[in-house]
């Protein structure tokens, strides 16, 4: 395993990214910029499974609109963040916040299977409902921890010095 | 400059303080910024197109809000780790102005347009200088660290 992390570290791509002044500085803030804009979208569909926010348009409208805005996001999210990760491979793979992080990514991809048939494709059910399954609140809520939890990861990934 | 000693700043005697104070902040940009994309992407008649932007901005306002005072709070806090490198940095000076613009921008020309309920270019106008402002300081704010 390790022999791959320092291989992708050697190869070209990640040595002229981590090398380069300006390219490594743009990967990671276009990735702080999809971070703002997902985050965004998440934080408004779950709240609007909670309840709190839009009760104005229905949770399909919310779920549904949101979906695409949030697959952009997220492919600019996860695509910088395999960039940095690639370009700095070997160190994360000594980095115990890089598997954190990795750790929730798992965790989120988990949630969105659990709760696929029962929110996220249901939401035309959902919609003529007078009070939510508590599910969809559990939804919202793991979904919201789960996300702050792999931002918070993320940072500390920066701040971990490993012990000489 | 300052008759400050920054040493003497709690936040650069704990491992844990800058950290956490970085964590919220983004949080509380990925919160505000968020919330005021969603009535960019609507002006821009990219989203929700049977909600008015008037009324997805009453419904977020107070989540941006509430990113924004988290934003300005601990903004500050990080800055008083070490004033005197903020204050001749570029990223940052650039950082600031265009926080100031977008803020008034934000709750002026932004509110009025998406309040009035503009479809029109005007309104696809006013949302995509705002997604580009607000892009722009986070851009601003992580070059800090670089130049």
């Amino acid at each position: 395993m390790f022999a791959i992390f320092q291989w992708l570290q050697g190869t070209e791509i990640a040595t002229a990214l981590r090398e380069s002044a300006y390219m490594y500085p743009i990967v990671m803030a276009l990735h702080l910029t999809g971070m703002a804009i997902f985050g965004g979208l998440i934080l408004m569909t779950d709240l609007r499974l909670l309840g709190i926010v839009l009760r104005g348009a229905t949770i399909s409208e919310v779920v549904g609109q949101f979906r695409i805005w949030k697959r952009v996001g997220l492919a600019l999210v996860a695509g910088c963040g395999i960039l940095l990760a690639w370009a700095k491979a070997e160190q994360y793979y000594g980095n115990p916040y890089f598997w954190l992080k990795m750790t929730f990514l798992l965790l989120v991809g988990v949630h969105a299977l659990v709760f696929r048939r029962s929110v996220y494709r249901n939401t035309a059910k959902l919609d003529n409902l007078k009070v939510m399954p508590s599910q969809v609140k559990w939804a919202a809520g793991f979904s919201l921890c789960l996300w702050i939890g792999l931002v918070s990861a993320g940072r500390l990934i920066g701040y971990y010095e490993p012990k000489p | 400059m300052l008759a400050y000693d920054p040493s003497t700043n709690p936040l650069n005697n704990n491992d844990w303080a800058f950290p956490l104070l970085e964590i919220i902040h983004i949080l509380g940009f990925a919160f505000s910024i968020g919330t005021i994309a969603i009535v960019d992407l609507r002006l821009l008649g990219l989203a929700l197109p049977r909600q008015s932007p008037a009324q997805l901005l009453r419904d977020t306002a107070p989540w941006t809000l509430i990113g924004l005072a988290v934003m300005l709070m601990s903004g500050p806090l990080i800055f008083s780790s070490d004033p005197n490198m903020y204050l001749y940095n570029s990223a940052f000076r650039f950082k600031m102005g265009a926080l100031l613009t977008a803020i008034v921008y934000n709750y002026t020309i932004h509110r009025k347009i998406a309040m009035a309920d503009s479809s029109s270019g005007m309104g696809k106008l006013v949302g995509g200088v705002s997604l580009l402002l607000w892009i722009s300081i986070v851009f601003a704010g992580l070059f800090i660290a670089f130049v």
